[in-house]
């Protein structure tokens, strides 16, 4: 099957649920500290998002998400010595807010990520060895005898990160000697100015957008969309693990647009087991995809403006999905949901790998 | 009577005359050729080989115990002794970078008459040449060590130790490099067009310069790399070993 051998401590993705209330919402003041919203904007980049609702209330999104301009990123090809040279840095990295992820598996291959100024770079023996830079050991403890691999982490916008200082000049060092090879970035300006010229140009990027992708009309049986009463407090806890099991599994399942949750679906038992919980009621579902190289931080606006935009009864579910990390291809999760005809109640599931 | 014993011991060496109390005449006269007069002579105590495996481990064990005891007796210098003679100090003065340059280009003129026509192919033909070099006077830049602070220092080799180097950097300091899980990379560009064309002296001044520049910029150069965990010997001990491929654990 797989050739690299599995790790001796090896745990698999942990879900934590949490059935809370959104304080209240003041629109000059967007709430940061509290879940869930610190819980969305505290993700590293952020592969897809989607949207659930019901057709009813899929105008007022539709006009929202018109409104909205679409996030873009870049695709380039650099070297870990261009971005750290030049107008590059001076532009994007010292003045400028980017979020930048290198192509690679976490466990595999050399990553490179820079978020909030600081570059962390995931290595193994030999480039770490190649380079020079002091890091930290990374992924599995109590491995011996086998090439651990390091994680090496600067913090490119502190005063010491200036060409001519010692750090600095070993950073570059290593950057010509150990990562010579040019690699694919995303790139993601964050800061609302571009600055002119963009220093990315000469590498000519591909500009990609991502427009959001809508499904319409999914005709499907519909679960309980309100947690049951008596879920709250240490009693209520086997109701609300049940309730929660249940709902996220029907959400995942539309999300993959499973004919399972469709109307009228007739599949051998024998095949599948699976039935919709709930009364077996009936409706019209939307869902709205965005796929690319995304900000926690647009996540969380958006999520925002759905809040204040939709109608207060209304149900909706958004759940974000990072990048992959590490050997297995996990990737960590957050899913929200707002039950119907409560509006400042939230479940939230929250998907962690285990890096 | 005195007459006829001087001739007697004359005319016949004692030994017969003894002999010929026992023996015949016959078996006199040849055991006399045979045993006394052309009597083998062994140069060494060895030869002829040893007729017992046993006998012969027994006196290389002696052999090797007088050699030992031999080798000790002037006692090596111990640690307290070095320092206090102050064999291997440099002095601050004698520190400089710029004093070590021509032994440089002497250690590269001695790697390409070593090399010879190897310095263009590489392999294992240079490989086996370069490792009975010797070192002291080479340009070395540690690229890859366990200890990731060592990476990037650069300088001449100036002492060869069993487990380090000791090396003048650009900046005038002497640093103490060990060899252990160490990479080490030396350069040496081949040499240059104006340095060994013969019968150039037509040119004029100016354009051997100018050449001299050009070639120095594309010069091609013979790169290898020297792995310290395998080096660990003294540059003398080095000169005559073997080296055979080992499966490196630090790898």
């Amino acid at each position: 099957m797989l050739s690299f051998p599995t790790p001796s401590v090896y745990q698999s993705s942990k879900c934590f649920v949490t059935y809370g209330v959104m304080g209240h919402l003041d629109p000059n003041q967007p709430p940061t500290k509290s879940k869930p919203w610190s819980t969305v904007a505290g993700q590293d980049f952020i592969n897809r998002v989607e949207l659930i609702i019901s057709q009813e209330t899929f105008e007022v999104v539709q006009k929202l998400v018109k409104e909205r301009a679409a996030p873009e990123y870049k695709r380039v090809v650099m070297s870990l010595h261009d971005i750290l040279l030049g107008a590059f840095f001076a532009e994007h990295i010292k003045k400028g807010d980017v979020m930048m992820l290198s192509e690679g598996r976490k466990g595999i291959d050399n990553v490179f990520t820079l978020r909030n100024g600081m570059l962390t770079m995931f290595l193994d023996k030999e480039a770490y060895e190649r380079a020079g830079l002091v890091g930290k050991p990374d992924g599995v403890k109590g491995k011996r005898g086998l090439k651990p691999r390091w994680v090496v982490e600067i913090d490119l916008t502190s005063p010491s990160m200036v060409p001519g200082k010692k750090g600095f000049d070993r950073l570059i060092y290593a950057s010509k000697n150990a990562f010579g090879t040019p690699v694919t970035w995303l790139f993601c300006n964050l800061s609302s100015t571009v600055p002119n010229p963009d220093p990315i140009a000469p590498h000519a990027p591909t500009r990609c957008t991502s427009e959001p992708s809508v499904l319409q009309n999914i005709d499907a049986m519909l679960p309980t969309l309100k947690p049951p009463i008596d879920a709250i407090g240490p009693e209520g806890r086997e109701k609300l693990e049940y309730f929660s099991t249940e709902l996220y599994e029907w959400l995942s399942l539309v999300r993959l647009q499973s004919p399972r949750v469709q109307v009228g679906d007739q599949i051998d038992p024998y095949l599948c087991r699976y039935q919709v919980p709930g009364d077996g009621q009936q409706g019209k579902i939307c869902k709205v995809t965005w796929q690319g190289f995304l900000a926690p931080s647009w996540c969380r606006q958006t999520l925002l403006d759905l809040v204040a935009g939709l109608p207060s009864k209304a149900w909706f579910s958004f759940s974000t999905t990072t990048f992959s990390k590490g050997m297995a291809g996990d990737n960590s999760q957050v899913s929200l949901f707002r039950p119907q005809g409560a509006s400042g109640e939230y479940v939230m599931w929250e998907i962690k790998s285990h890096e | 009577m005195e007459s006829t014993s001087q001739t007697s011991s004359k005319s016949q060496p004692i030994a017969a005359v003894l002999l010929s109390r026992a023996h015949d005449p016959e078996e006199t006269k040849r055991i006399l050729t045979e045993k006394i007069q052309q009597r083998p002579l062994f140069l060494t105590p060895s030869s002829p080989p040893p007729s017992d495996a046993r006998a012969a481990r027994r006196r290389e064990r002696e052999k090797k115990r007088l050699s030992r005891k031999k080798a000790l007796k002037p006692k090596p210098l111990s640690a307290n002794e070095r320092r206090k003679l102050g064999l291997y100090d440099v002095p601050r003065s004698g520190q400089k970078y710029v004093l070590f340059e021509p032994l440089h280009q002497l250690w590269l003129g001695y790697i390409r008459e070593i090399l010879g026509n190897e310095i263009h192919t590489g392999g294992e033909g240079a490989a086996s040449k370069l490792t009975s070099a010797d070192f002291h006077g080479a340009e070395v830049e540690v690229v890859r060590s366990g200890c990731v602070s060592r990476v990037g220092l650069k300088g001449i080799v100036i002492k060869d130790s069993r487990f380090t180097f000791e090396v003048v950097t650009k900046k005038n300091q002497r640093k103490l490099v060990p060899k252990e899980g160490t990479v080490f990379r030396v350069e040496v560009p081949l040499a240059t067009v104006t340095a060994t064309a013969m019968g150039e002296e037509g040119r004029s001044d100016d354009n051997k310069q100018q050449q001299q520049q050009q070639t120095e910029a594309e010069q091609p150069k013979m790169i290898f790399e020297v792995h310290g965990e395998q080096f660990q010997f003294r540059s003398a001990d080095r000169a005559n070993k073997k080296f055979r491929s080992h499966f490196s654990n630090i790898l």
